[in-house]
């Protein structure tokens, strides 16, 4: 069995902002999260999958692509991800967040999903795999 | 694991840059061409390596495991016969796509004789920068 990551990337705006939160608790909580900015993200997709013994594959990776990006990317690449994004509603965009929401768009479509992780900046990492434990 | 024993992890990086192509030689050209499309074609990636080992830190160097070491097995077996290779022609890929899966549980197999699996944690190989496998020998 091995792990297969491919790595993907789209840009968004975004601002952490709680509904059970006052204005001014909003803005004591996340800082300068609580204003209007955005990231280039990344995103990391895992898939597990043993090798076929003849093509030498575990995963279809252009197969992998489609899906990701039909189901994901293009839902949030330069869009708001707060007003522009049905599947977000009621989502706090935190990378926690993201992860999980991103995880609940992909996994109907991927069978093998092992991991989401999101890369908000190049100091934040958030993963999510489901309801067990991390793969090793 | 042991109390007051916590495992570490330590990890090293390396690069090879080869060749390969995804074939099947009992195919037609046509259905290499349809599964593979343009993989069937000769090409090269600069690929990245990362090698974890495993262990309890030892009480007297600090160390899991001396990387300097490391450097030498995986640069001897490894980077050495890859590096500027053809993958396709390396009897380890003889009926064997040389994919990066393949890749990553060929190094295992190379590493893990010497290392051994009590100490060899993870194979990961970094095709390019947007994909890696991850090989943990099971």
């Amino acid at each position: 069995m091995v792990l297969l990551t491919r790595r993907y990337h789209f840009s968004a705006g975004h601002r952490l902002e709680s509904p059970h939160l006052t204005a001014a608790e909003n803005a004591l909580v996340y800082g300068v999260c609580h204003r209007p900015h955005g990231h280039n993200y990344y995103v990391e997709v895992t898939v597990e999958g043993t090798p076929d013994p003849v093509t030498g594959m575990a995963a279809d990776v252009g197969a992998l692509d489609e899906i990701v990006e039909r189901e994901l990317i293009s839902r949030v690449d330069h869009r708001d991800l707060e007003t522009t994004v049905p599947e977000l509603s009621g989502v706090i965009t935190t990378g926690e967040s993201l992860a999980r929401a991103f995880w609940g768009l992909l996994a109907p479509r991927l069978p093998a999903l092992t991991r989401v992780a999101v890369v908000e900046t190049a100091k934040n990492r958030f993963e999510y795999c489901g309801e067990g434990d991390a793969p090793v | 694991m042991t109390a007051g024993r916590p495992i570490s992890y330590s990890t090293r990086a390396f690069t090879f840059s080869a060749g390969h192509r995804y074939y099947v030689g009992e195919w037609a050209a046509e259905e290499n061409r349809r599964v593979f499309g343009n993989l069937t074609v000769s090409h090269g990636h600069n690929y990245s390596l990362e090698v974890t080992v495993r262990g309890t830190i030892d009480a007297r160097t600090g160390m899991v495991m001396d990387l300097g070491e490391l450097k030498r097995i995986v640069g001897e077996l490894v980077v050495s016969r890859f590096d500027h290779a053809d993958l396709n022609a390396d009897p380890l890929f003889v009926g064997k796509v040389p994919t990066t899966e393949n890749i990553a549980v060929t190094i295992w197999g190379l590493l893990a004789p010497k290392l051994g699996t009590d100490r060899l944690w993870r194979v990961r190989v970094w095709e390019d920068p947007t994909l890696y496998v991850d090989y943990f020998g099971r």
